[in-house]
């Protein structure tokens, strides 16, 4: 079965065009022009991933991601023309999970959507970390019967972290391993989803108990003995 | 004091006319109390000409009516008469001598009736000499009476006199100028009084009308600072039709004009970068689907008739170079619109160094060039952008592996307190000083017929340069022809501090030698 991903552009050249390279990687493309087709389409096809031009006429690219993300967890890549800080770091914050600055090449477009379709986690077990449970197998946040949700990408950060309470993770490595980037990227990806998954799973997120900064260096998962 | 005098008008203006208007008091002043004093002596002289005529028509009245027989007789008319001189007649008190001329046989018994208090010294012998030289007539001097600590002008009246039996005498009348000199003070004390308030009116009177004058001036000194500073809509009020009214108008008139040529100007600049930055965006979008389509078609290559695979290949390099051209004059527009955000963090310079001599390895294994790193064996960090200061290092890393000849690129890095320093060094072809001037200019190539295997854009040490500025570091060039090329970038260590001097030197020591 192969992947089924959502094309959002208002390009039409570049939306067949980058459907085609999908389809030559073994993917399914659908297409929408507009914002506002862009939902509707969504929750026609159900894609595994969300191809998202930031410059959309009517409804811009954030706002649709912030759509998607009201009811949906799935996987959104933003293409943004502009490489500006404002519209990279707003479109994260909406919910973003990566993004990809036009002009891009076909392998570096396929790198992105190939690493966010990866399982999450290799090793099936549940994972403890503070009052959280974390259960690979259902995607499920639990603190203690409440089920949080939490995007699969922000699962996949907090696996990442609780899988070694005892291991301090650079940015960089973060986005090695939770983002698939073979070389330097974005550390902004990082700061941003730190922010968002603490507001889902911290108590109280200006005082972190599970995500912990450490200065100068990265972050790890907060441990019992600390 | 002095730097006042240099810096206000009005202190100047005010301190001027002070002293022309006490140079003029003083000259009036000075002729007034000059000519006043002339006028009382002139009047008291021909007061004291009459009195002495008088005192001597009744003296020769008195001795002629008299007969005198003997010189007691004689001396007893004489003595009678001085007194009597010296109060007979005038305002003032008048002192008197009568002296017997010399060189006559001496009298016995004889004495010159003077006055009880005459000094003799206010008959001085020049004017003796001259009383006898000149008979029947008056002849006067003017003298100074009084004593050593006080002296009255006064003036000495004298005249030969014949008195029959003694012989020549010569009657002297000394009268003072007491209440002349009295009253002429009286004049120059109320003179004096006067002067000192008229300069103080003066001054007062110059200090505003200056101030009324340099007032409305220095307004307009500090719109024209005002308007230099960059507030443009500083304007001047206009009173009144004067002259001040005049210059008000015509400043607010080329203050107007000049905010208009300036801000159509600035539009037009805003506009043309705006224009440069549109543009840009603009052809994303369009190169992108190129770019994806470009790949696909080389990707496939080998499935085309061979006369079209050359032109596959050539297409995609040429998108590739469209691609770096267009993301540098992207890069290149946000600097000239202001629109560029630096992310600084602290970082270790020598990893970002050798990340840059990582990255560039395809290009200086295909050109055989070795790209040496000499660095201090200590954490060098400073806060940076780091994705920039890579980019920028790698840009200087490609230019010198390009121009470097093949033989090794040496890349040194070296830190002082406030900086840290990178140099990027090849020994290859260099540059002519014309060339080095034009280095930093964009769209500049050394040489236009080289073949270049990178396909530069052109743009990049210009961006270089605007990476190092926005760091607040420099970016600086050193070249000889046919010696090497050595490019050093100078940062300050923390992001708010300004560097002095670069831990390395230029040329670097690897070229001296």
């Amino acid at each position: 079965m192969s992947h089924r991903i959502l094309v959002v552009d208002d390009d039409d050249a570049l939306r067949e065009m980058v459907g085609l390279v999908l389809s030559q990687s073994g993917y399914s493309p659908v297409f929408a022009a507009d914002g506002v087709s862009a939902v509707e389409t969504f929750r026609e096809q159900n894609p595994d991933l969300v191809l998202l031009d930031i410059m959309l006429p009517g409804q811009s690219g954030i706002e649709v991601c912030r759509s998607i993300r009201a009811f949906s967890g799935v996987p959104i890549v933003m293409l943004t023309a502009k490489g500006d800080t404002d519209d990279v770091v707003a479109g994260l914050e909406a919910g973003a999970d990566d993004y990809v600055v036009k002009p891009h090449n076909g392998a570096e477009l396929v790198a992105r959507i190939r690493a966010r379709l990866r399982p999450i986690a290799d090793d099936p077990s549940v994972v403890q970390v503070g009052p959280l449970t974390l259960d690979p197998k259902t995607f499920e946040v639990k603190r203690g019967s409440a089920v949080l949700s939490l995007t699969p990408l922000e699962f996949k950060l907090l696996h990442t972290l609780a899988s070694k309470p005892q291991q301090v993770f650079s940015r960089e490595m973060l986005l090695e391993q939770v983002w698939g980037y073979q070389y330097k990227a974005d550390t902004r990806l990082v700061n941003v989803h730190v922010q968002r998954l603490r507001s889902k799973v911290e108590e109280d997120p200006e005082n972190p108990k599970i995500v912990m900064t450490v200065r100068g260096h990265g972050y790890r998962a907060g441990s019992d003995s600390q | 004091m002095i730097s006042l005098f240099r810096k206000s008008l009005t202190a100047r203006a005010v301190l001027t006319t002070i002293l022309l208007g006490g140079l003029s008091v003083l000259i009036i002043g000075g002729f007034l109390s000059y000519s006043l004093a002339n006028s009382f002596y002139q009047n008291r002289l021909s007061q004291a000409l009459t009195e002495t005529e008088r005192a001597v028509d009744s003296v020769q009245t008195t001795i002629a009516a008299s007969s005198l027989n003997d010189e007691t007789s004689l001396q007893t008319l004489l003595n009678s008469v001085v007194p009597s001189l010296e109060i007979s007649g005038g305002s003032t008190p008048r002192q008197v001598a009568l002296l017997r001329s010399p060189g006559q046989p001496q009298l016995q018994l004889f004495q010159s009736p003077i006055s009880q208090d005459l000094d003799l010294a206010a008959i001085p012998d020049e004017l003796r000499q001259e009383v006898r030289a000149s008979a029947g007539r008056l002849t006067y001097t003017p003298v100074a009476l009084g004593g050593l600590e006080e002296s009255i002008p006064g003036i000495t009246v004298g005249t030969p006199i014949a008195i029959p039996i003694a012989g020549d005498f010569e009657l002297y009348l000394v009268y003072s100028l007491a209440a002349e000199k009295q009253a002429l003070e009286l004049v120059q004390n109320a003179l004096a009084i006067g002067g000192i308030f008229l300069l103080a009116l003066i001054a007062a009177a110059s200090y505003l009308v200056t101030r009324r004058l340099v007032a409305p001036v220095e307004r307009a000194a500090q719109a024209a600072q005002q308007i230099s500073e960059g507030k443009l809509d500083e304007r001047l009020p206009e009173q009144g039709e004067d002259v001040l009214a005049t210059l008000a108008g015509s400043f607010n008139k080329m203050a107007t004009s000049l905010q208009t040529q300036i801000e159509r100007l600035d539009s037009l600049s805003r506009m043309q970068r705006r224009f440069v930055s549109d543009v840009s965006h603009e052809l994303r979008t369009p190169l992108t689907t190129i770019k994806l389509a470009g790949e696909v078609i080389f990707s496939n290559r080998a499935q085309l008739d061979p006369s079209l695979t050359r032109s596959a290949e050539l297409l995609q390099d040429q998108i590739e170079r469209f691609d770096r051209l267009l993301s540098d004059l992207l890069e290149i527009s946000r600097y000239d619109a202001g629109a560029v955000i630096p992310e600084f963090e602290s970082h270790d310079i020598r990893a970002v160094a050798q990340a840059a001599i990582k990255s560039i390895e395809p290009l200086s294994k295909s050109k055989e060039t070795t790209v040496e790193l000499l660095c201090p064996e200590e954490n060098i960090r400073a806060e940076i952008d780091m994705r920039r200061i890579e980019r920028l290092l790698r840009n200087l890393l490609s230019n010198a592996i390009e121009h470097g000849e093949g033989r090794p690129v040496v890349v040194e890095i070296g830190q002082n307190a406030q900086a840290v320093a990178i140099c990027v060094t090849d020994r290859g072809v260099g540059m002519s000083r014309q060339q080095l001037e034009r280095v930093f200019d964009r769209f500049w190539r050394a040489d236009p017929s080289r073949q270049r295997s990178v396909g530069g854009t052109g743009l990049g040490l210009a961006i270089s340069k605007e990476d190092a500025s926005l760091h607040r570091g420099w970016l600086q060039v050193w070249s000889k022809p046919k010696v090497g090329t050595s490019f050093r970038l100078t940062l300050p260590k923390s992001k708010d501090s300004v560097i002095a001097n670069s831990p390395l030197p230029m040329p670097p020591r690897i070229l001296e030698a």
